[in-house]
């Protein structure tokens, strides 16, 4: 739906910050077992290419405000299908996608993950983090 | 025959994205409504006439859920067959949105050719 070309896995040396000029963050919270967050960085020129090609427009003639929108539903459809996929998932319930503004940093939590990946324009990263494990540790069998 | 839809979402983007997708799937589509939420698509069936509908499910206002509670219990509305569109793909959900009355379930992301299947098998439209 929205053709991106993926090159690959990029390094993830630390958990990113405030999203630096020149990127669009977006994140939702979500509650269920666990609750947590989702943010979704996207360098800029990315995004505006992802959001032409989403809505079958020139990206000369795409707007801020459409990119934004475009970049909050890639957010809702990543965290939908990564929870979706979460074994024994309950219902999560998903808040509306937002834009973060730079100044905002990361959402906080015990249990984090960070997955970026290198686009032919840019790149994209995911943090999602939870209040719990979202797997719980295997049970430790008596010996 | 052409249909007339409506598409329910609060998404701007992703309303257009739907339109857009429909008419590249080659689906014959005549007239495509639009509301932002469930209020605005009732107070639209007060005066228009749809063929099916296609509804998020979270939606400020009035969600995916109580939009279809209340087209079931509409004595015309409920004939209109409504399919959901949503990235909750879990079998708890499924179940859930068709015994609220959806006649069909497409998960994002999807292919314009899954989106139109959907709508003909809903609309009985007959297999070429």
């Amino acid at each position: 739906m929205f053709f991106v070309q993926a090159l690959g896995n990029a390094p993830v040396s630390e958990l990113p910050g405030p999203a630096p000029p020149g990127e669009i963050a977006a994140r939702l919270t979500f509650q269920g077992e666990p609750p947590g967050s989702l943010t979704m960085r996207v360098t800029a020129g990315a995004a505006r290419s992802i959001a032409a090609d989403f809505l079958g427009e020139e990206q000369e003639t795409v707007s801020d405000q459409q990119t934004a929108e475009v970049v909050c539903e890639l957010a809702n459809m990543i965290c939908g299908s990564l929870l979706s996929r979460v074994e024994g998932a309950t219902t999560f319930n998903l808040e509306a996608p937002r834009i973060v503004p730079p100044s905002e940093g990361p959402a906080g939590g015990p249990w984090t993950t960070v997955y970026t990946v290198d686009l032919s324009n840019g790149a994209l990263s995911v943090t999602v983090t939870t209040e719990t494990p979202t797997c719980p540790e295997p049970a430790q069998s008596a010996s | 025959m052409a249909y007339r839809i409506l598409i329910v979402d609060d998404s701007p983007a992703m309303r257009t994205f739907v339109r857009r997708v429909i008419e590249l799937s080659g689906f014959e589509l005549s007239v495509c409504f639009e509301a932002s939420n469930g209020w605005e698509a009732l107070d639209l069936l007060r005066t228009e006439w749809v063929d099916a509908i296609l509804t998020d499910i979270n939606m400020p206002g009035m969600d995916g859920q109580q939009f279809l509670l209340r087209l079931s219990e509409d004595e015309l509305l409920r004939s209109i067959p409504a399919i959901v569109i949503s990235t909750d793909a879990t079998a708890h959900r499924i179940a859930s949105m068709t015994s609220l009355g959806a006649r069909g379930y497409v998960t994002k992301p999807f292919l314009p050719e899954t989106l139109r299947a959907e709508l003909e098998r809903t609309l009985g439209v007959p297999c070429e």
